[in-house]
């Protein structure tokens, strides 16, 4: 660590230490934190686990919403809520944001900056989530901006401008703050954008580091594309990723590189798409990286989860980071050095026959997308694709959904034009096939499946898992659910009237766990009964 | 309501905006015309089908257009829709820029016009309300069934190829909504009908009288989904007139009151 970032961090810690806020020893130490929710995935290893077990497997059954809190807004809500001294801190669709009161869910203040009307966008308008240090919210806006809000008021305190919306660039990911910066990424592939990832100061908005995740003409990688093709490679970022404060590294997934579903402009690997990046998270410089789907052309993005747990493989105690790719395959890699450990098969696969000894995909023939269309399993949005995963260190499970079946990949050549699709065609559904889903919980040693809990849709929430040894989850109908997270035995469920899209939650506030989530535009917080 | 009247004025604003013009400004141009089929794939091919032929929606690739000709036509309703019909306005999710590529991409087919069937639709009517059966399930205006789908304004968001496929194969490419669940219940009867809807503890279904039945599935044996459909083909019951005539009548049903 440099030296300015070294008096940035203590400047901090001390204001923060003065104010009760949240400084980094707090977030390091998030996993103890029972009274709070500090970062996208809980802990710095992204786990999403909590001990609290006042709320277990035999009184979940009499759990109520203690308050809900209807937000009045449309669109997809994806957050991960932070929660911090009493008050719960939501963000939402189309750049808007809440503070909410623990006790009663009241609203406290209310942020909103509008959406440009010539934003082009691939997937709506949602957002995953702030990030919280000191007495500062950080979150992405849709027109490809971090803005950081004062924590009491929502006021503005800063705000900073990541890349142009008008070239096909927004953003939708919970930010990641690390060592006094906040680090982001970026979506944009389906428009032919060139991708990156950003560190920011978090006192002053200055950008820290970039990381290109296409590398540049004269870069370790930038042969890997044919031409100039680079330019337009895509690789977005936009899932939060993970930190391991031992090894100083940052954990960041990459999406598929543009055009999408059409390689023949991009002949190569293209890296650094769908692949793990390890970065120094001072300098933003690359450590390591694992390409999980090389050369893709089925928009199989990388971006899920990267979750570390220390665990035995093979009989060796391992570093590991695991993460379920929306290539229809649960990985294992040594994320001291980025080795590949294992690739097991999670769903449906008929493009690749297993893996070489390096974790290359050994093709079957035949997968490419033509103007026709091939069959090919899985679909476009996997397997598990992005939704928020969870470890259990008292089950030693971890746990992720999975959307089940095919699709037919049409490929089709396109010229490039900024600001506007940049595909090379699309998919298209198996009538009469409809795609399903489900719930899945595996052995990260193996990658066995220890269960399967089966949905009638395509899955669309993440996942809790808590020390009461329950697993919570929702469903695209609007079920929030509780199973056992040993069993899979569903053990509570509501209809919430509104689907389920967001990872719950939980805390405890003044004495009494709550478990807490997003459900259509609702958020509501649930409890036993006084 | 705030929100559909803010979605309103902005599709007319794409609208009015677009109207500017009588002609794609992207007009024989190929970049802009890929960049339009890629757009088309994306946005309208679950319904107009993958190269255009038609599905759900009305084929897009055989150069005519019910809304009219010009690519002003094509433009408005691709911006504002087609009210009545699934077809919903894409004047806030796309730019005015890339509906007029979507437009020229579509002017690239040739005309060859629409196919015309031979067929009488007052016979086609006396078929659909006498030996058909039809209006047992379906429902014309206020006249009809309500078991299948609402037909009223059937000829403005379908093909005659895709009425056809549905006559003949009615299970090929089921609207959505018209599954059939089978529910088998502890004391061994079984139940089956329309699924109103299904998800992972529970299903609602109407069987043929019309009956609203809700089971959860811990109460019952099994409940199961299926992708078939409830009509039957009427292949072999109609003579190939009697299709034809049938077909000219739905062709005919764009909203107004049943005849």
């Amino acid at each position: 660590m440099n030296r300015p970032v070294w008096l940035a961090c203590i400047l901090l810690a001390c204001a923060a230490a003065a104010l009760g806020q949240v400084d980094s020893e707090a977030l390091a130490n998030s996993q103890q934190d029972d009274e709070s929710w500090l970062m996208y995935g809980r802990n710095y290893s992204a786990w999403r686990y909590s001990p609290l077990d006042q709320i277990d497997t035999e009184n979940v059954g009499q759990i109520t919403p203690a308050w809900i809190y209807q937000t009045g807004e449309s669109g997809k809500f994806q957050t991960t809520p932070l929660v911090r001294d009493g008050v719960m801190y939501v963000t939402g669709p189309s750049n808007h944001a809440w503070a909410l009161d623990l006790k009663t869910g009241r609203e406290l203040w209310h942020y909103s900056e509008p959406v440009p009307d010539d934003l082009p966008l691939c997937c709506g308008k949602p957002n995953r989530g702030f990030a919280i240090l000191g007495n500062r919210l950080f979150k992405v806006n849709m027109q490809a901006t971090l803005v950081a809000l004062d924590a009491t008021t929502g006021d503005v305190v800063w705000e900073v401008e990541s890349a142009d919306y008008r070239k096909g660039y927004s953003n939708t990911v919970a930010p990641l703050v690390v060592n006094g910066m906040v680090v982001i990424g970026i979506a944009g592939a389906e428009f032919g954008t060139r991708d990156f990832l950003d560190a920011y100061d978090a006192e002053t908005g200055e950008r820290r580091w970039r990381f290109w995740t296409v590398p540049g003409p004269g870069e370790p990688g930038n042969e890997t594309w044919g031409g100039d093709s680079w330019k337009r490679g895509g690789a977005s970022t936009w899932i939060t990723g993970s930190y391991d404060p031992e090894l100083n590294l940052i954990y960041w997934g990459t999406g598929n590189p543009g055009p999408d579903l059409d390689g023949a402009p991009r002949p190569g690997d293209n890296l650094y798409s769908d692949s793990m990046l390890a970065l120094d998270a001072d300098t933003g410089e690359l450590r390591w990286y694992f390409q999980f789907t090389p050369h893709d052309v089925h928009d199989w993005d990388s971006v899920a989860d990267p979750v570390l747990i220390d665990v035995e493989i093979d009989g060796q105690p391992r570093k590991a980071l695991v993460h379920a790719n929306r290539n229809g395959h649960f990985y294992a890699l040594d994320r001291t050095s980025g080795e590949f450990l294992f690739a097991r098969a999670y769903t449906d696969v008929n493009w690749a026959d297993g893996m070489t000894s390096a974790g290359r995909p050994i093709l079957i023939p035949g997968r490419t997308p033509t103007d026709e269309g091939t069959l090919t399993c899985p679909g476009m949005g996997g397997g598990h694709n992005w939704h928020a995963t969870s470890y259990s260190p008292q089950t030693g499970l971890y746990y992720f959904n999975s959307g089940d079946g095919c699709q037919i990949y049409h490929g089709a050549t396109q010229d490039f034009v900024e600001g506007e699709f940049y595909l090379g065609s699309a998919m298209e559904n198996v009538t009469g096939e409809p795609r399903e889903g489900s719930i899945l919980a595996v052995d990260p040693g193996t990658g066995d499946q220890r269960w399967r809990f089966a949905l009638v849709s395509p899955p669309t929430s993440g996942m809790l898992s808590t020390g009461g040894g329950l697993l919570f989850a929702g469903t695209q109908e609007g079920y929030f659910i509780a199973l056992d997270a040993a069993s899979g035995k569903p053990l509570w469920r509501l209809q919430t009237g509104g689907p389920v899209r967001a990872p719950a939650i939980t805390y405890r506030f003044e004495g009494r766990q709550y478990v807490a989530t997003a459900a259509g535009s609702a958020i509501i917080a649930f409890a036993l009964p006084r | 309501m705030r929100w559909r009247v803010l979605t309103l004025f902005l599709s007319l604003a794409v609208v009015a905006a677009g109207q500017e013009l009588e002609r794609s400004p992207f007009h024989g141009d190929e970049t802009s015309i890929g960049v339009g089929k890629a757009s088309f794939r994306l946005r309208c091919s679950a319904c107009h089908g993958i190269h255009a032929e038609g599905g759900k929606g009305p084929p897009l690739n055989r150069g005519e257009f019910a809304a009219g000709n010009r690519d002003v036509d094509i433009y408005r309703v691709i911006a504002l829709g087609v009210p009545g019909t699934e077809m919903p306005a894409y004047g806030t999710r796309n730019t005015e820029e890339n509906i007029w590529r979507i437009v020229a991409f579509l002017r690239t087919f040739e005309a060859v016009g629409d196919e015309r069937v031979d067929g009488d639709a007052e016979r086609g009517e006396a078929i659909f309300w006498g030996t058909g059966g039809c209006g047992g399930c379906h429902k014309v205006g206020r006249r009809g069934g309500s078991y299948g789908p609402d037909l009223t304004r059937i000829g403005r968001s379908r093909s005659v190829q895709h009425l056809r496929e549905a006559l003949l194969d009615p299970g090929k490419d089921l609207p959505a909504g018209y599954f059939v669940v089978k529910v088998v219940t502890r004391d061994g009867r079984t139940i089956s009908g329309i699924g109103s809807g299904i998800d992972d503890f529970s299903a609602q279904l109407r069987d043929a009288s019309g009956k609203l039945h809700s089971f959860l599935r811990e109460d019952v044996e099994s409940i199961e989904r299926e992708f078939t459909s409830v009509m039957p083909s009427y292949g072999e019951s109609l003579s190939d007139q009697q299709q034809r005539d049938l077909l000219v009548y739905m062709q005919a049903l764009r909203g107004e009151e049943s005849r």
